[in-house]
């Protein structure tokens, strides 16, 4: 039960968060990290091609 | 046979292209188990937000000047609930949105007297005290107009009030028992009796916090708290979470009219915004009515990015 609650502790969150001011905008350093990984996983799900696609080009 | 014209944004061309199979309930097992298994990893490696709740108690404890200095807003009726109008008294004509009063067509459906509520209640719900209700009766048959003097001239003293030997201290005369009633609240707000008071006045099931909520709301301690932590409107609060965690990113535009002019300066900024956001989720809904609006996907042409070993072939 320890090792979980020490596995828990690993990256604490509870301390007081970071945040990028910029004018009228005030965003917290998670927040923007979420946000940049949404907008990286919508660009990779256009760009990436889909799975099975190479077997039905061959079965042309 | 005459054929209409096609409209593009309308109708839907005939699809000539290849069928291919796709199986759906596979992609979404697959989509819950990769999920499921994110959340567990994070849940672990992360845990989650775990603020201790905040009571009258802490408060109190904490800061029994702010405590003390806000029970007497209730008194003489200066606080933010005091104040509030509807829902809570008619103080105030509350938000309106143009002619629309609002508020007021809504009119007091949770109602809070601040001096019955917060004050007078839970002092007579105290075991029998000689001095405590000894005060209670001299404020219970005093007139109203004898008892906001008496709040008057506690009041007129207590920028100077102090904290000391576990006594709210106020130099101020002809007060009657309103020195008795702020010293008693405070040292029961102390104890974590008031918390208790307060939740228990709704009814049978102790699960309404709406009366410790509004007199912690009204004292300064929880803003102080909430600004430390980035959770002030006026700090797009709405979309942060306590701690390093990150909040409610998708409320972005939401809090984000609460900065800007004018709602950043109104009172009305509440039902303002709402109302905005109404509008805008509306021409959301309606989008494939609007022409023009309609017509954006098709001439940016993310579709054919999307699906372009169709539009290759």
């Amino acid at each position: 039960m320890a090792y979980f609650w020490s596995l828990a502790a690993l990256i604490p969150l509870n301390n007081y968060g970071h945040y990028i001011h910029w004018g009228v905008i005030d965003i917290s350093l998670a927040n923007f990290i979420v946000i940049v990984l949404m907008i990286i996983a919508f660009i990779a799900a256009l760009f990436l091609p889909f799975p099975g696609r190479s077997r039905r080009k061959e079965s042309r | 046979m005459s054929t209409k014209p096609f409209r593009p944004d309308v109708d839907a061309p005939e699809y000539k292209g290849k069928y291919v199979p796709y199986d759906i309930i596979k992609e979404g097992t697959i989509a819950i188990i990769v999920v499921g298994l994110l959340v567990v990893l994070l849940a672990t490696l992360f845990g989650s937000p775990d603020e201790r709740a905040i009571t009258v108690k802490a408060w109190s404890n904490a800061d029994p000047i702010d405590f003390a200095t806000t029970a007497l807003g209730e008194l003489n009726g200066s606080t933010v609930t005091a104040k509030y109008g509807a829902p809570y008294n008619t103080a105030a004509p509350g938000q309106n949105l143009g002619p629309l009063r609002l508020a007021q067509f809504a009119g007091v459906t949770i109602p809070v007297n601040t001096v019955r509520d917060f004050v007078i209640n839970p002092l007579s719900s105290l075991p029998y005290d000689k001095p405590l209700s000894a005060a209670l009766t001299e404020w219970k048959s005093a007139s109203a107009s004898q008892q906001k003097s008496w709040v008057s001239n506690y009041t007129a003293g207590a920028s100077k009030m102090t904290w000391s030997n576990g006594q709210i201290n106020v130099p101020a005369t002809n007060a009657g028992p309103v020195p008795e009633l702020i010293n008693k609240l405070t040292s029961m707000a102390r104890s974590g009796a008031l918390d208790q008071a307060l939740v228990t006045g709704g009814g049978f099931y102790t699960t309404n916090y709406t009366k410790p909520l509004l007199f912690v709301a009204d004292g300064t301690y929880l803003a102080n708290l909430a600004q430390k932590q980035h959770l002030l409107g006026s700090q797009w609060g709405m979309m942060n979470e306590t701690g390093s965690y990150p909040g409610q990113a998708w409320l972005w535009l939401y809090t984000f009219w609460y900065q800007v002019p004018p709602f950043n300066s109104s009172s009305n900024a509440d039902v303002q915004v709402s109302a905005l956001m109404g509008l805008l989720s509306i021409l959301l809904l309606l989008l494939p009515f609007i022409p023009g609006l309609r017509s954006i996907p098709r001439k940016v042409k993310v579709y054919r990015l999307i699906w372009r070993e169709h539009y290759s072939a």
